[in-house]
């Protein structure tokens, strides 16, 4: 073939794409206007806004044990509070409850005086500092240890503590630093938790969405409402595959995860299964839901990159919900996805039981619910739309 | 029972302002085969898909082998077959697996579903092709792989639109004989086409539809009849001379028969008022004036000159035609 036949052929193709792609108002509506359009507005207004500052740790709540109580350890205290990275700090004399409050979303991290702080630091010594963090949350545990790291590097204890050193007649002091505790993941543990959940909802919402959109472009759903068989048993047995589908791809992202990656769940078989399917049921009434809109192929498609951005940006995969502001965390807090995460990171990384998530197995119950009821609605509703 | 398996009344269907079918009224007959005859846009497609529960009416009622369509939709399926090009099999299985899926879905016992495949496939010469996908079949075997997925049910009614449509003449031929055969086993069949040929050679009844209206429902002759009131009677008689042709003409005229005589290549063509007896009358004043008949033929309106006439002649069909093509 010779190049400009292979060149006028690519051209003829893309012509061909072209103008069926404008015949395509939902195509041109999602791509060209809402996607650029909604992504650039909320991730925007995410981030601030250029001029204004935004301290992700500010509200956080993080609890501070003072063992030492000294004027030492209340300098670091007023050092922090008077900050404007943590507001929200709160004082405990209890070490351990504040330690088992983590991975309860009461206790984002765990900042432990020890005895002996100020006496180490005027014994010339480096004194030692504890954070514990709840690792389910790897974004927030890390930017709160950061940003702490950085007060307690201009933490000078020749200021601080000076006028104590003078009456103890020591000259010189040492810094201050930090010890961080919590749990070490087996290597693909956090990985397992996204993976899982990503599977679940890229293949799930395709099979559900891309397949009713080719039952409709294809005749067979027509077919369908032509027999006896009511709207939600077609909602059901596609629900009833896909569910076969999920349970198998939860064996294989498992399996690879646990014997290839070496991850090691804090958790048992079943409850993985069962968020895994959780997961894949929110995803499904969702896709029940884009069919009943007369998507074509080609919009869901363009949808499935939307909910990949909407994962990414929103949902804690990538930044934890906890760092978001304004209308990006309001969007994470409305996504059932973002409780999926969370859900599988506190079982898989902190073994924590399942129906003690009841905040997110609630959300995510809820979600699904309305999502097929919303779904079978419209598909009722749009009946005659789905096949003219 | 009702003695009519499909009653319409002021069925209508309105797509925001465009109405696609207005106040149909209209009724058949259990084991008719009954045509649905009209240009592309229309209404006829609307109206099947109304009676098989596909769209809802906008106004109206249709009972079909009992069943209100709007109330008893569940029951209407389960009596009906559809064949449309808007209503598929799916390409990626069988025709067989196909089969067995709607047999289930139609709730037919397995053994029973079973015999009754066998019986479809054998019937449809599909058994060497029953393995194979719909979507490897040419056109015609599509078709009736469709129509075998529409009879498995045995349904009372079968809606066949436009199902010659892309067919190869002997298989549209064969359809329309099986279709036939349908219908004398009992099943109520209505056949929506736009080729004016096929209603005259097989349906009971033709309705014709125009605009989404039903102008006029008759039987192909009283449809041809109803828009002309002329027959024509061709003999082949060789050597008539004029004096024996004014006789026959002077004959006619004393029957009270008005008639236009040409003559020509041995054949005489009268085109007259139409009545029972043309043909015998012709004959009878060629045989008095001694002329010799070799052929005697008689020729009526055709189908689509009744279409045309009824439908407001042909500058309004173009009219109706463009309109739809822009619709669309």
């Amino acid at each position: 073939m010779s190049s400009v036949k292979f060149l006028a052929d690519s051209i003829a193709v893309a012509r061909n794409e072209l103008l069926q792609f404008r015949r395509n108002r939902s195509a041109i509506l999602i791509s060209l206007i809402v996607l650029p359009l909604f992504f650039t507005v909320s991730l925007g207004a995410g981030q601030g806004g250029a001029g204004t500052s935004f301290s992700p740790t500010a509200d956080i709540p993080i609890a501070f044990v003072d063992n030492d109580n000294t004027i030492a350890s209340m300098h670091l205290l007023q050092m922090l509070t008077s900050s404007p990275d943590f507001h929200n700090l709160i004082q405990s004399s209890n070490e351990q409850a504040s330690i088992a409050e983590l991975g309860t979303k009461r206790i984002y991290a765990v900042i432990v005086v020890p005895k002996g702080f100020q006496n180490d630091l005027a014994a010339g010594h480096q004194a030692e500092i504890t954070l514990y963090t709840d690792d389910s949350e790897p974004g927030v545990s890390d930017q709160i240890m950061s940003t702490l790291t950085t007060y307690v590097q201009n933490f000078d204890p020749n200021a601080e503590v000076q006028p104590l050193l003078s009456q103890l007649q020591r000259q010189s002091v040492a810094g201050v630093g930090i010890v961080r505790k919590g749990a070490v993941f087996a290597g693909f543990n956090i990985g397992l938790t996204v993976v899982l959940a990503v599977v679940q909802i890229f293949a799930g919402f395709y099979e559900i969405a891309g397949g009713m959109s080719r039952e409709r472009e294809e005749g067979t759903y027509a077919r369908l409402l032509v027999t006896p068989v009511p709207t939600v048993s077609i909602v059901l047995g596609k629900t009833i595959f896909d569910t076969l589908l999920s349970i198998i791809r939860t064996f294989i992202v498992l399996g690879i995860s646990i014997y290839g990656y070496g991850a090691k769940p804090n958790t048992d078989f079943f409850t993985l299964l069962a968020l895994s399917l959780i997961v894949a049921f929110v995803t499904m009434g969702l896709g029940f839901v884009a069919s009943a809109l007369k998507l074509g192929q080609r919009a869901v498609v363009i949808i499935e990159f939307f909910l990949i951005l909407f994962l990414f940006a929103f949902s804690g995969l990538i930044i934890d919900n906890e760092l978001l502001v304004g209308v990006s965390q309001l969007i994470g807090k409305a996504l059932p996805f973002t409780y999926a995460f969370d859900a599988l990171r506190r079982t898989v990384l902190l073994g924590r039981p399942l129906l003690s998530l009841t905040s997110d197995l609630e959300y995510l119950i809820g979600s699904t619910v309305v999502f097929y009821a919303a779904a079978f609605v419209l598909l009722r509703i749009s009946r005659e739309r789905l096949i003219t | 029972m009702p003695e009519e398996a499909i009653t319409t009344k002021a069925l209508t269907k309105s797509f925001g302002r465009f109405t696609a079918v207005d106040g149909l009224n209209v009724g058949v007959g259990r084991g008719e085969l009954f045509g649905l005859l009209g240009p592309n846009g229309a209404g006829k497609t609307t109206t099947v898909r109304m009676l098989c529960t596909l769209l809802e009416p906008t106004r109206g009622t249709a009972n079909v082998v009992g069943f209100d369509i709007r109330d008893q939709a569940a029951e209407v399926r389960r009596h009906i077959g559809v064949v449309s090009d808007g209503v598929s099999l799916y390409r990626d299985l069988t025709i067989e697996e196909n089969l067995r899926l709607f047999s289930t879905l139609y709730d037919i016992p397995r053994p029973k579903a079973e015999a009754r495949i066998k019986e479809l496939l054998d019937m449809f010469a599909f058994r060497e092709k029953s393995k194979r996908l719909v979507s490897a079949l040419s056109t015609g075997w599509a078709k009736k792989a469709m129509i075998c997925a529409a009879l498995l049910h045995s349904p009372e009614v079968l809606y066949l639109d436009e199902v010659t449509s892309g067919l190869d003449p002997q298989s549209a031929i064969a359809l329309q004989d099986f279709t036939k055969k349908l219908c004398e086993e009992g099943v109520t069949v209505i056949w929506t086409t736009h080729y004016m040929g096929e209603p005259e050679k097989i349906c009971d009844r033709v309705g014709i539809m125009f605009a989404g209206r039903l102008v006029q429902v008759g039987t192909p002759n009283e449809l041809k009849h109803s828009v002309s009131e002329l027959s024509m009677v061709e003999v082949e008689t060789p050597d008539l001379s004029k004096a024996q042709l004014d006789k026959v003409k002077t004959k006619l005229h004393a029957m009270n028969i008005v008639c236009k005589v040409k003559y020509a290549d041995s054949k005489l063509q009268i085109s007259c008022e139409r009545t029972e007896t043309l043909a015998e009358d012709v004959a009878s004043a060629l045989l008095e004036v001694g002329a010799k008949i070799r052929t005697i033929n008689t020729k009526d309106p055709t189908l689509e000159e009744a279409f045309i006439a009824l439908t407001g002649g042909e500058e309004e069909i173009d009219r109706f035609l463009e309109g739809a093509e822009r619709k669309a």
